[in-house]
């Protein structure tokens, strides 16, 4: 090396663009920082207005057929059901056997589908092994199970390989009005379906009997449909013990009934699935609809669908589109601010230039910024908002559309009116995914919703999430290469000291190899992050007391390896170095599979490594600069540790009275039972670089 | 893989046991990981098992085989037919479960622990090699250092706990197999021991075509010995010591020259002519037993069609972590032919210079075309990968002074973490597409350029201060 100092050539232009980021790299982290931040606020303003990508989709170019006689069908219907609710007390089997009947009446496909509930099982690696869902429980519970009722139209024109799927769910136990008008819903359309001449597409309506939960119904369904099983002697788990109590309860040997089976029918592959819900007109009664899209680690359905709904329920059903918000956010002071301030550049940019249509009204960013944060809320959280969540596992487009009534729903008039209504949406939603050529592939799959036309996609908000972590390589870097300097300058300083120590000799061998000790520091502690996030999972497969012990050992032991390790100075700059590599590789990685959950990741992480300096030396240096360091460490080490995250998240939103102790438990359980990604990411890429940073803040030095 | 280097710079007696404690548990940390292999479920990946080296299609081959049908139908199976009639029968599966698969798997553990064995015979070999020339040249105080740490030690770890051999080994493909091959010839020319190295020579390019430019590397070895310092330095080195003590008699020279044998300044003929003759009767050997295996099944011509034709002719485009499917799944058909001759002339291309430049170095040699193969390979696996990452532990000493090793070590784990996802929102969410699994096999195949390139140039380096040195102490 030395010699290649010697000549003085000028490295080329890219490279002295590196060291030149290198050698600033405060002010190139302080600048990345803050425009990532900026960024992620800016946001709804940078948010675009939706378009229906695809050109065959063509929504509400046709008159709704649905007519009144199917409405009127669709209120007998609904009556019986509920007259049904009153006459009997356990109306499990009878609802489903209405359901059906009525089914089969309108020509249909008709069968039961028995499911047992799965319990939420943890498999940690079930985000890459992804095949083979099928685990066949020994002890299945023969009298717990639920029935779904599954109705196929044969579509005239199709060729059978294609279905469209309408999914409602109710509870088998008790129907309740609600339920009752989204199963009227499905029936007006079901039963105009089976007469129109321009469907291509098989309609399967899943009546989901959700006694075990929505979520567990449809992913039973599911799985059956999805896997085939071929020979007798590997029967569906479903029918394993409870052929004998539920064929003759179900099966009818009249006439009429002859279209109604066990056996499991299927049509193609589903080209897009619509769940609908009814809700209780009771709490904010105006004549609503409300989309849920988040399915499991953050996945959306295909932003189409959603134009689709949007654009039907806006244009032609006059109702009101809504997606969730964080209300709570709506009446912060800040963010009003940050909105009137965003209002005026806007205008003022508007003054230089009329080209230039950049902001939007203080109100609407408050709104837009609302839905933003709880659409990366829930996205991050990666457990799906609704049974529409089990179809994305199998790559289906799904939705919930809840329908929330003008007004109470008592007399029949209204009814009528409300299952129109209702009815028409699903029909021009079904008629439009009915024209589908392929599968839904021309809009975004990646996006984040500010509202229900409005949407930011994965180009924008990827720039706010790498302004936010491109300081960590370069700081990684120029702490690597001054460490490396500092080394090599020791070295110059005593060229000639002869006897020089065997140990210190190596260490100059290996200059270049030198993180490898940080590296297996680094490996050791990500190592144990591991472990922490397999501790459910072994706490489930032991004894209790051993579990304690366990629980003990694994969160005691880099208490025991940080007290044995020695350590030179200058050593913690290597440590930093690779922790703030581990926590970019583990950022990008997960900004890959769940960008939500690496953006809150980020926003909590990147300060945290980039500030972590030892304390020791901080107090050392008595000067106000240390002292603010070292204050901002302790406060960002006291909210990095994932508990203390969550509280003063939750604190901050729904005010600190209502937070619990165990709420962090039950969050952390919820994560892990529907196998979230984030549970991986905060086991094993947040406790451990917060780990880490907190050893580099205690690091004797 | 870092705690062994630690570990193994303690004195001699205690790293004799180091080393055999850390190789004992690699193979027991293997033998848990199969235990679980069902669940890892590695077999299916695409970074783990190519058309070429996965055991399913083996299975399959071997399966149509006991049926009378060509092994090479259906356009499944397109390895050996010896490693058909090794490997086959652990494939079937009996009645009382997996026992034959645990021995398939146990073979692949034992094949992982011989390449490790013989890669550290065969940097002890080269390590008295370095030892012995630096000796000559008079540049003890390298010496003293080099005695710290014991490269094949080193390298056999590096080798046995790499991540990628673990999973390659776990994941039942063939490559342990080639890898065990390629890792012999070399043992056998270090050694010198010529029948040796022309088997696995011969059975290596049988087994995967690729190690057929490792000719050169191996020729080297057997005339000119194992890696050293320029031959020009012992030449400089001989003539400036002749210049400065005319008074020391002639014998005395002689003396000296003869008790450096293994420094041979002139090319040993005797050696290549062997190695030369050993190749063609083991290759002659190894088509005579292909030949009587695949006679009723179109004879070798067939064979031949379905093994080498499938590697350079590309007909397999599914995605794998090399960059050849992603470009001849674009490129229009009838520029097909001429694109593959460009792809496969760019490995040949570069034999020539390297081999000018690198010619007192041909162990490293090998590890640059191994690494350059495993880069151009039509079929790539992380088994590739894993092999010349264990070579590189053998020249730790060298490269000592490496530049980008940790931004190296990053991009490497960085890319065995996100090709997995990428493929995973390819292919199961539907999310992503082509390109984004494609990102990651390119920026793979950057790091591993990025690797050779500064490998050679740490090497060069190196050279080059040996040089300083020899000449600043005469």
């Amino acid at each position: 090396m030395a010699e290649s100092e010697t000549p003085k050539t000028r490295p080329r232009p890219l490279v002295r663009l590196g060291i030149f980021l290198i050698s600033h790299s405060l002010l190139v982290s302080v600048v990345c920082c803050t425009a990532g931040v900026l960024a992620l606020l800016l946001l709804p303003v940078l948010a675009k207005n939706t378009y229906i990508s695809e050109n065959a989709l063509m929504p509400g170019s046709a008159n709704a057929m649905l007519s009144s006689e199917d409405i009127s069908e669709a209120h007998r219907f609904m009556n019986d059901l509920t007259g049904l609710n009153l006459k009997t007390g356990e109306t499990g089997i009878e609802s489903s056997r209405l359901i059906a009947r009525y089914m089969s009446d309108l020509g249909a496909d008709v069968n039961y589908h028995k499911f047992h509930p799965q319990p939420n099982q943890f498999r940690p690696l079930h985000f890459f092994s992804n095949s083979d869902s099928r685990i066949i429980q020994e002890n299945i519970c023969c009298s717990s199970h639920g029935v779904n009722t599954v109705g196929i139209i044969r579509a005239p024109r199709g060729d059978g390989k294609e279905a469209i799927v309408l999914v409602t769910p109710y509870n088998s136990h008790k129907i309740d009005l609600a339920e009752a008008l989204s199963l009227a819903i499905a029936y007006s359309v079901f039963s105009l379906l089976t007469r129109v001449t321009w469907l291509a597409k098989d309609i399967i309506w899943l009546a989901a009997d959700s006694k075990y939960g929505e979520y567990a119904s449809v992913s039973a369904w599911l799985r059956d449909y999805q896997t085939p099983v071929f020979g007798d002697f590997e029967k569906p788990y479903s029918e394993i013990c409870c052929e004998s109590n539920a064929r003759h309860g179900l099966k009818e040997s009249e006439i009429t009934e002859r279209k109604i089976s066990d056996v499991f029918r299927r049509a193609g592959t589903m080209a897009a699935a619509l769940v609908i819900k009814v809700s209780d007109g009771n709490k904010q009664a105006d004549g609503t609809l409300s989309i849920y899209a988040e399915a499991s680690n953050g996945q959306m359905p295909n932003l189409d669908l959603i134009n689709i709904v949007n654009n039907l329920a806006v244009h032609r059903q006059g109702l009101q589109v809504k997606v969730e918000k964080l209300l709570s956010l709506l009446d912060s002071k800040w963010l009003r601010i940050l909105g009137e301030v965003f209002e005026s550049v806007g205008n003022i940019a508007r003054s230089l230039n009329p080209q230039w249509k950049f902001g939007i009204p203080a109100a609407d960013y408050m709104e837009g910024a609302a839905t933003l944060a709880s659409s990366l809320y829930y996205q991050a959280l990666g457990v799906p908002t609704g049974s529409h969540g089990a179809f994305r596992d199998y790559q289906v487009d799904a939705i919930t559309l809840e329908i929330s009534p003008k007004v109470a729903l008592n007399n029949k008039i209204r009814q009528t009116e409300f299952l129109q209504r209702g009815g028409r949406l699903i029909e021009g939603v079904i008629r439009s995914v009915n024209n589908l050529l392929e599968k839904f592939h021309q809009s975004f799959f990646l996006y984040l919703l500010t509202s229900p036309s409005k949407f930011v996609s994965v180009g924008v908000y990827m720039i706010a999430f790498a302004l936010l972590v491109a300081p960590l390589p370069i700081v990684a870097a120029s702490l690597y290469s001054d460490a490396n300097k500092w080394d090599s300058s020791l070295k110059k300083h005593d060229p000639t000291s002869s006897p020089k120590s065997a140990d210190d000799e190596h260490r100059n061998i290996l200059r270049s190899w030198k993180w490898l000790y940080a590296a297996k520091q680094v490996f050791i502690i990500h190592s144990w992050g591991v472990l922490v996030s397999l501790l459910p999972y072994l706490i489930c497969q032991m004894p209790n007391w051993m579990s304690k012990v366990l629980t003990w050992l694994i969160l005691g032991s880099p208490i025991i390896d940080a007290d044995a390790s020695q350590s030179q100075k200058r050593e913690w700059a290597i440590l930093k170095s690779v922790t703030i590599s581990a926590a970019f590789i583990g950022l990008c990685l997960m900004s890959v599979i769940n960008f939500a959950t690496a953006e809150i990741g980020a926003l909590l992480l990147v300060p945290m490594c980039l500030l972590a300096h030892p304390l020791r030396l901080d107090v050392r240096a008595h000067s106000l600069k240390a002292f603010t360091r070292a204050g901002c460490n302790l406060v960002l080490g006291f909210i990095g540790f994932p508990p203390a995250a969550f509280f003063v998240l939750k604190g901050s939103f729904e005010g600190f009275e209502s937070v619990n102790i165990s709420d962090f438990w039950n969050w952390i359980e919820s994560l892990w039972a529907w196998n979230s990604a984030t549970y991986l990411y905060i086991g094993m890429v947040h406790l451990p670089c917060w780990a880490l940073c907190i050893w580099i803040l205690l690091h004797p030095c | 893989m870092e705690e062994e280097k630690e570990t193994t710079t303690t004195t001699t007696t205690k790293k004799k046991q180091c080393f055999w404690t850390w190789a004992l548990a690699s193979v027991i940390f293997r033998l848990v990981l199969i235990h679980f292999s069902r669940n890892l479920n590695l077999a299916s990946r695409p970074e783990v098992s190519t058309p070429l080296t996965s055991l399913r299609r083996l299975a399959e081959g071997y399966w149509l085989k006991q049926s009378s049908i060509s092994p090479y139908a259906g356009s499944m199976y397109h390895g050996s037919p010896l490693l058909l009639s090794i490997l086959g029968p652990l494939t079937v599966q009996r009645g009382e479960g997996q026992y034959n698969h645990l021995i398939c798997s146990l073979l692949f553990v034992i094949a992982d622990f011989m390449t490790a064995v013989l890669i550290r015979a065969t940097g002890q070999s080269l390590q008295m090699a370095y030892n012995q020339s630096l000796k000559s040249l008079g540049i003890v105080r390298l010496l003293e250092r080099s005695e710290m740490l014991s490269s094949g030690d080193i390298a056999a770890l590096v080798y046995l706990w790499n991540p990628l051999t673990i999973v390659t080994c776990v994941g039942s493909s063939t490559s342990p197999i080639e890898n065990l091959f390629v890792v012999l010839s070399l043992y056998g020319a270090c050694r010198r021991l010529v029948p040796l190295a022309a088997f696995g020579w011969v059975i290596a390019t049988h087994l995967s075509l690729y190690p057929a430019i490792l000719i050169v590397p191996l020729i080297l070895i057997l005339g000119y010995g194992p890696d050293s310092p320029r031959r020009k330095l012992f030449q400089q080195r001989a003539s400036s010591k002749v210049g400065e003590n005319p008074s020391t008699d002639i014998r005395y020279q002689q003396k000296e020259l003869a008790s450096q044998p293994m420094l041979p300044f002139r090319f040993s003929w005797r050696l290549v002519v062997h190695f030369i003759l050993w190749a063609s009767l083991w290759s002659c050997y190894v088509l005579l037993l292909c030949g009587i295996s695949v006679r009723r099944y179109g004879g070798l011509g067939e064979m031949f069609k379905s093994t080498y034709g499938f590697i350079l002719t590309v007909p397999d485009l599914s995605p794998n972590i090399g960059v050849l499917w992603y470009f001849f799944a674009e490129v229009f058909d009838y520029f097909r032919n001429f694109f593959l001759i460009v792809f496969h002339v760019n490995i040949l291309f570069m034999i020539l210079p390297l081999a000018i430049r690198l010619n007192h170095r041909p162990c490293f040699l090998a590890f640059v075309y191994i690494a350059i193969s495993s880069l151009l390979k039509s079929y790539p696996s992380v088994g590739d990968s894993a092999l010349y990452l264990g070579l590189l532990g053998l020249f730790v000493k060298e490269l000592a002074d490496m530049q980008f090793s940790f931004f190296l070590f990053c991009g490497y784990v960085g890319i065995s973490f996100l090709s997995p996802v990428m493929h995973n929102l390819w292919i199961w969410r539907g999310t992503g597409n082509a390109n984004f699994y494609f990102a990651t096999a390119m920026a793979y195949a950057c790091f591993q350029i990025i690797l050779v390139v500064e490998s050679v140039s740490a090497m060069l380096n190196h050279d080059r201060m040996l040089r300083k040195l020899s000449i600043m102490k005469p």
